[in-house]
């Protein structure tokens, strides 16, 4: 297992995919409606320190997965039990994702298709790549990934005909509180959903590099929501976008001409892909790390199975999903992203100061 | 142990090719082109009872086939390249299902070009029945809004002629050649949308007519207020209010000068629709349009080749541009109390503190504020020639 390899590049793209992962169609910061950009640059600013605090943790404990480092710093038995409920964290994310998707499917492209098909299909080639390795989710990433830009330029400019470029106006409307609490949220999805990429960090061949994919990768993704979101209410306007099911998908209905709505589906299909093969074999890992079960391919099977099977069954409607996750997901995921994160960092510094001053100051 | 893993490796990959057959079907639902009914145009309207009066006009693919390829050959009898079909419901969903009792295959509502709605359901509201089009998945939100003056809707879908075979695409080709000319507005399902979303513009529908027992006419817009029909703008008025908000592509203006008339061709066009705001309290509209327009016919005796005769060509159509905007203005001011020009849009975006006291109110406030209409023209060429055939005096 020591021997998997990811490169940087790959790891980039990884997280790229990651963060765009549901976002592609749920457009996060759609709380704070027209100042929605406002909340999505200071989420993506804290997004990157997040994230940054995950690259330290990852670079104070070298080669080690989010489990050894928290046996390491809580203990044993403490370390065994968060790193447990970590596992239930990621098999819960990739359950939700899994539901986003069949939800956009069954809602627009496949009306009368049962949901349990759709997630059923897609749980079935995620499977396979995830059995296959992380490294050739990996280099699928690679293949995949740069579509995603390449699909929203193409939906962007085929738009450019029908904007209405001040459609984001007033600013702050209805002052600053509504722009905050979308901010957490924000940070909370897509950002510090990453924290699942604790369990990948150590197979990055380039160490040293490993802050620079982070950060770019945080920065790009909250760049392209700014952009989306410009793209989004200029041609929607900010009552529809409010309305709107699945916002992205919606702007794409609206091309003049033609028909490209099937590039969001695309989207989604890599975007989510990635971010659940990520979930699923973070989950699987660290099961398998806890149980001291040496193959994690003998659980992504079990573990996918369930994802399927929760995600039908933890909520009734797609109104049910939607608000759930507005409401309770941020602050459910706090612990998970934010508090426990903080705690290793902390015991990490403390433990590594005396014996890594040197080390840090020849860098 | 490795032969074993081997063999059952084997078998998962086996099965997943299995599995793969399953997908190559194709989709789910999938409906061929012979399974549906091909729907061009939709009229809605209201009975007299108050409930939905859905029409549909319904291609026929093989029709229209032996109809171009018959022609000339004087073939027999044709099946008709259309059928257009009338069905009631409570709502807009359970009319579009209960219409399958008299029509065949299941309709399919992407290919839908036009929306016709009728007088009947506009002075009843229509932001209900709109509701099913933005819901449901294969509804096309760049379809065309018209509304039908005179007529209903089903009538207006009913007319057949030669020019094209599907009647809905001959509708919606003649809707935009009028949009070109500025005497229609083009109204698409989404712009409707965001104008009933924002509640900052009153929505303004192009209008259509039956003219004569084949032809339909396209000219002049339905003013909306509180989602009810208002009233009309006949086409000048409606050039007017093009111009206005900067929607004019190339139009027809004619002038008047000393011998005779000049009909002016409008290149390109820019409107901006404004409020001047004086102590926090709006004080006056105003309406910035620049024109960039050819002479495109003299019909008269004169002299055109200096730029001191241009400039006082500038100055008519100048005027006259001002005079069409004010009549459009004047209208939406005073007779339907209804701001179609989106000044709304304007104070919510600069003034959002205003906008919050004023939402409701707005129209009011809109239709007692004076207006400043400021038409700045550019003639840049006179085409092939320059004065018009001189005849003595």
């Amino acid at each position: 297992m020591g021997k998997v390899r990811i490169s940087s590049i790959q790891l980039f793209l990884l997280l790229s995919g990651f963060l765009f992962g549901s976002t592609v169609i749920l457009a996060p910061a759609k709380g704070a409606k027209n100042d929605a950009w406002l909340a999505i640059l200071i989420g993506g600013a804290c997004g990157v320190l997040l994230m940054g605090v995950y690259a330290a943790i990852a670079l104070l404990n070298p080669s080690k997965t989010l489990v050894d480092i928290l046996e390491e710093k809580l203990g044993k038995v403490a370390g065994t039990i968060v790193a447990i409920l970590y596992v239930w964290y990621f098999i819960h994310l990739a359950s939700l994702v899994f539901r986003d998707f069949g939800e956009f499917i069954c809602s627009v492209t496949f009306p009368e298709m049962p949901m349990v098909v759709v997630i059923g299909l897609f749980a079935a080639v995620l499977l396979y790549a995830v059995n296959s390795g992380i490294e050739v989710v990996g280099r699928l990433s690679e293949l995949l990934v740069p579509l995603i830009p390449v699909i929203m330029l193409i939906i962007s400019l085929s738009l450019f005909t029908v904007h209405d470029f001040t459609a984001f106006l007033p600013i702050l409307e209805n002052g600053i509180t509504p722009v905050l609490k979308t901010a957490l949220s924000f940070i909370t999805f897509p950002f510090g959903e990453t924290v699942a990429f604790l369990m990948l960090f150590p197979h990055l061949n380039q160490k040293e590099k490993l802050k620079n994919v982070v950060l770019i990768s945080a920065i790009v993704s909250t760049l392209m929501q700014v952009l989306i979101f410009f793209r989004d209410i200029s041609v929607l306007g900010s009552g529809l976008m409010d309305r709107a099911t699945f916002i992205p998908h919606l702007t794409s209905l609206i091309i003049p001409e033609f028909n490209i709505e099937p590039l969001v589906d695309i989207n989604l299909l890599i975007g989510g892909g990635i971010k659940i093969s990520v979930c699923l074999y973070a989950a699987s890992r660290a099961l398998c790390q806890i149980a001291g079960i040496n193959d994690y391919r003998n659980l992504t099977g079990a573990i996918s199975t369930f994802c399927v099977v929760l995600s039908i069954w933890v909520h009734e409607s797609v109104l049910d999903l939607f608000s759930w996750t507005e409401k309770v997901w941020s602050y459910y995921s706090l612990p998970f992203q934010v508090f426990v994160p903080l705690l290793l960092l902390l015991l990490s510094l403390k433990k590594s100061k005396p014996s890594n001053a040197g080390t840090a100051n020849e860098k | 142990m490795y032969g074993k893993i081997k063999k059952r490796s084997g078998i998962v990959r086996i099965a997943f090719l299995l599995m793969i057959l399953l997908l190559l079907t194709g989709c789910w639902n999938n409906r061929d082109l012979t399974e549906i009914n091909i729907v061009a145009g939709i009229g809605l309207d209201r009975t007299e009872d108050g409930k939905v009066l859905l029409t549909v006009q319904v291609v026929e693919p093989a029709a229209i086939q032996t109809v171009s390829s018959g022609k000339g050959k004087g073939g027999g009898a044709q099946p008709k390249p259309v059928f257009v079909e009338s069905f009631e419901g409570e709502t807009v969903f359970e009319a579009i299902r209960g219409i399958l009792s008299i029509v065949d295959k299941r309709l399919f509502f992407s290919t839908a070009q036009v929306l016709i709605l009728g007088e009947r359901l506009l002075q009843k509201g229509m932001v209900e029945v709109l509701d099913f089009f933005q819901r449901e998945n294969d509804i096309n939100y760049g379809m065309n809004i018209l509304v039908a003056k005179g007529v209903t809707p089903g009538e207006i879908l009913e007319i057949e002629n030669d020019m094209d075979s599907i009647p809905a695409v001959y509708i919606k080709e003649t809707a935009e050649n009028t949009v070109s000319r500025g005497t229609v507005k083009k109204t698409t399902l989404i712009d409707l949308i965001k104008d009933i979303d924002s509640g900052e513009r009153q929505p303004a529908i192009g209008q259509i007519t039956k003219a004569g027992d084949k032809e339909i006419r396209t000219e002049g817009v339905a003013v909306i207020k509180d989602e009810k029909l208002a009233g009309w703008l006949d086409p000048y008025e409606t050039r007017g209010y093009m111009f206005a908000i900067g929607e004019v592509k190339s139009a027809i203006v004619n002038i008047p000068v000393d011998k005779g008339k000049i009909a002016m061709e409008i290149i390109r066009s820019k409107g901006k629709a404004k409020v001047r705001f004086e102590n926090g309290e709006p004080s006056t509209l105003t309406i910035k349009v620049e024109v960039e327009a050819n002479v495109g016919a003299y019909e008269g005796r004169g002299r055109l080749d200096s730029q001191d005769d241009l400039s006082i060509l500038k100055e008519i159509l100048k005027n006259e541009i001002k005079k069409e905007i004010t009549q459009a203005l004047e209208k939406a001011q005073k007779e339907y109390s209804s701001d179609i020009f989106g000044f709304g849009s304007y104070v919510h975006k600069y003034h959002p503190e205003y906008w919050k006291k004023v939402k409701k109110d707005w129209n009011d406030i809109f239709s007692k504020l004076p207006a400043d209409i400021q038409v700045d023209v550019k003639v840049m060429r006179t085409g092939i020639i320059k004065s018009p055939v001189k005849k003595d005096e």
